[in-house]
């Protein structure tokens, strides 16, 4: 049904982002690449090094799980080139995601409430019955302002035409941005002299536009509102980035077993005693949430904050029961959800994709293994995939064998290969393949951040980006007018 | 605040004064080692720090009856993994509970603990020969000054800079009184001994663990006398390293922390109190080692009391 025009797969080149063609940079990093080739690779190396120590010295690092005890902390990786995206290419992304993400919360309003959407037949029932992250219990639950998704980190990708394609909407508890700001400070520091041939836009008040989105939800008004950041601890991948955005936002940074729910009210323990929450932005999984209504041997979460929540006494950010709309599985049908809620045509298109439920789709993947990436529907951070280029056939036969035993949790896209950029590898500019994560606030209206976390496949010729698997990271400029 | 983070304050600056406290104490011993008695075995010169450290039993289990030796104690107090109170496993603890408090510590102070971290355990990693762990003693002391420092010019002082103190001055309480409860045992065997001069190295490296050397010859011209010395390291409220004085100051992190509604807190604090401000005659009636097993109970108590009503 998706594979138009996939069939005849030629050898094909990615697009490069910042050449036009062997010898010229594209218009846009002119500028950059004249200063580069100016001060030289030496000037480089000493830039890499500094901003290694910076990084070193602020403790700017991600977890790597299921190492040792103590688990492995590495420092965040970062590539000083930075990534530009000129005015008119925003103006595209920016609109593409904010219809996305509209569409998205009447989404998931619908399937909580009505269900229209599959009453009309736009969407089969079963794909949302037998998907993990429907939570039937909260069915019937309209959050504050009818918002689910408060932020939204979707990644984007450029095709071998050079267009924005859609790969993943995360809308659970997408993590990254603090590196997007910890990139930009870090950029700035060390190039400075970059900064002043480019008019680049700011990306640094994200946390007040997360902070005024949070307060505006509080059950007791704006200016009492006490916000939680909820973390799983010290031992979570992202726990950087939760300390990070608690202390720019100035926000209680809590575990679950600091709280406690008594009479639908939930309570921060504290030196003096209890004290009221109002909001909660959880960085933990709906499975993990509350196990008095999800997983019951949950230890990370709140018993009886989904009561609370029923009650309307806390607002919990992003709202329990979003993943759905996230499904891989759904995914293929975000276009159609667009056109079935706004009447419009999608701006980002999605990348073409299979349905493992479907018998001819299924068939024609098993016989192009090699160039396809096959995904587990509910996993993410490059979990739980194969990727057909660099696969064996042992590991292509295990996958025959997932996908037949349990159709629904699979898909399927052809290799797309995601664009390419220069980075800077220890002394050569080298071309690595990259993605884009912007990130989305749906508040008082809905506004994206001018800007986002590039993540790179350090690896050469890899198209894995994830900073579990190896990716790293650049500074992602988006120009003024 | 919350609880949990009041105990991570609380902990993490009790870690750091431990590493601290141990590489003066180890540095110390390194130094007198090179002039020790002739007569005195290598088993002689370590046990003492091994029992300060509340780790010979450990040790023993480890290595066997009768394996105490200059290069194996250096190394597991120093570096020992499964030593839980040996300097990296409490530089790394002191660097989780910060982490845990992240949000509540300055830039300044969470740029400090990684470094001292980082750098630590970096040079950890290798055999140690005396020599250089003598340097890694000393850096590690001047890193702890200037972390307290930072604490000192960065830090809000509110509740959770008042933990951070409380933390800090109960584990250096707790330190002196167990240096001075094992050293005390070895310098002076034998209770007739107490009214006679004593070793002057002996004593001497006593009060240098403590930082207190100077001060003490200051304070009292005669020579080393035990009731003296037990009186200026117990009693002296300015000595900074005295046990009198680290109770004053705890008393005044709880003043901010604030005792309303927490009794069993003030009561094992009172208690606390009470029994340093007696004197030394007193302390010997007592018998000095008695005196000391009964402080270390009263402290337990009062850390136990501030688990039940504060970390909880």
């Amino acid at each position: 049904m998706y594979n138009a025009g996939m069939q005849g797969s030629k050898p094909r080149t990615p697009y490069h982002e910042f050449y036009a063609d062997d010898f010229t940079p594209r218009d846009h990093y002119r500028l950059l690449w004249d200063h580069i080739r100016a001060t030289g690779n030496n000037a480089l190396e000493a830039k890499a090094h500094e901003s290694q120590l910076a990084l070193q010295a602020e403790g700017v690092t991600f977890t790597v799980y299921g190492e040792s005890e103590e688990g492995i902390e590495r420092i965040w990786p970062f590539d000083l080139i930075p990534r530009i995206i000129t005015a008119p290419e925003w103006v595209k992304i920016e609109s593409g995601l904010k219809q996305r993400v509209r569409a998205l919360n009447l989404f998931l309003g619908d399937l909580y409430g009505d269900q229209k959407i599959i009453k009309d037949g736009v969407i089969p029932p079963e794909l949302i019955y037998q998907g993990r992250d429907f939570r039937r219990e909260i069915v019937g639950i309209v959050p504050p302002r009818g918002i689910y998704t408060h932020v939204s980190g979707i990644d984007i990708i450029r095709d071998e035409k050079g267009e924005f394609l859609i790969l993943e909407d995360n809308l659970r508890t997408p993590s990254g941005v603090s590196y997007m700001i910890e990139n930009r400070v870090i950029e700035r520091r060390i190039l400075p002299e970059f900064f002043n041939k480019y008019r680049v836009r700011r990306v640094e008040h994200y946390p007040s536009l997360l902070l005024a989105a949070l307060r505006a939800l509080s059950p007791r008004g704006a200016a009492n509102a006490e916000i939680v950041l909820l973390t799983p601890g010290i031992y979570n991948s992202a726990y950087f980035e939760h300390t990070f955005l608690a202390k720019e936002m100035g926000v209680e940074l809590a575990e679950g077993r600091d709280m406690v729910t008594v009479n639908d009210i939930v309570y921060l323990k504290t030196t003096t005693g209890l004290q009221r929450v109002d909001v909660i932005y959880r960085r933990i999984d709906d499975d993990f949430l509350d196990p008095l209504v999800f997983r019951s041997d949950s230890s990370l979460g709140i018993a009886g904050v989904i009561n609370a929540w029923r009650a309307g006494n806390v607002a919990i950010v992003n709202a329990p029961g979003s993943g759905i709309a996230d499904d891989k599985a759904v995914y293929p049908y975000v276009p159609d959800i667009i056109r079935y809620y706004l009447g419009q045509e999608p701006i980002l298109n999605n990348v073409p994709t299979y349905q493992m439920t479907n018998v001819k789709d299924r068939e024609y993947v098993f016989d192009n293994m090699e160039r396809m990436v096959i995904k587990a529907v509910s996993e993410s951070g490059g979990y739980g995939m194969l990727m057909g280029p660099s696969s064996t056939p042992a590991l292509r036969k295990e996958f025959v064998d997932l996908v037949q035993e349990n159709p629904r949790n699979y898909i399927a896209q052809p290799v797309v290969y995601l664009s390419r950029h220069v980075c800077y590898m220890d002394g050569e500019l080298e071309a690595r393949h990259l993605d884009l994560r912007p990130y989305v606030i749906y508040g008082d209206d809905i506004e994206v951040v001018p800007g986002g976390l590039t993540r790179v496949a350090l690896r050469k010729g890899s198209l894995v980006v994830n900073s579990s698997q190896g990716g790293g990271s650049k500074d992602t400029w988006v120009l003024a007018e | 605040m919350l609880s949990r983070i009041a105990d991570s304050m609380y902990w993490m600056a009790r870690y750091l004064e431990r590493a601290g406290e141990t590489a003066r104490l180890m540095e110390i011993n390194l130094l007198y080692l090179v002039e020790a008695e002739e007569d005195m075995g290598e088993e002689d010169k370590w046990r003492p720090i091994l029992q300060i450290n509340s780790s010979e039993p450990l040790y023993i289990e480890q290595f066997g009856n009768g394996s105490i030796s200059t290069s194996r104690v250096l190394q597991f107090i120093s570096a020992g993994r499964n030593n839980p109170s040996s300097i990296r496993t409490c530089l790394r603890l002191f660097r989780e509970n910060a982490r845990v408090a992240r949000d509540r510590i300055s830039k300044e102070m969470w740029e400090a603990v990684n470094e001292i971290w980082m750098s630590f355990n970096e040079r950890l990693k290798g055999p140690l020969s005396a020599e250089r762990a003598g340097n890694l003693f000393v850096e590690l002391r001047n890193q702890v000054a200037r972390f307290n420092g930072l604490v000192a010019s960065t830090m809000m002082r509110g509740e959770a800079y008042a933990f951070y103190q409380l933390g800090g001055c109960f584990e250096r309480a707790d330190m002196t009184v167990r240096t001075l409860d094992v050293k005390y045992h070895i310098i002076l065997p034998d209770l007739s001994m107490v009214g006679s001069a004593l070793d002057y190295y002996q004593w001497a490296a006593l009060l240098k663990s403590l930082s207190g050397f100077e001060a003490f010859r200051r304070n009292y011209h005669s020579a080393f006398m035990p009731a003296d010395v037990a009186e200026f390291v117990v009693l002296n409220r300015d000595f900074p390293r005295s046990i009198v004085f680290s109770v004053k100051h705890m008393g005044s992190a709880l003043q901010i922390i604030g005792l309303e509604n927490k009794d069993a807190t003030g009561t094992a604090f009172a208690n606390l109190s009470e029994m340093v401000g007696g004197t030394s005659q007193q302390i010997f009636d007592a018998g000095l080692h008695e005196y000391l097993e009964s402080l270390l109970e009263k402290m337990s108590l009062v850390h136990g009391a501030l688990a039940e009503e504060f970390f909880q």
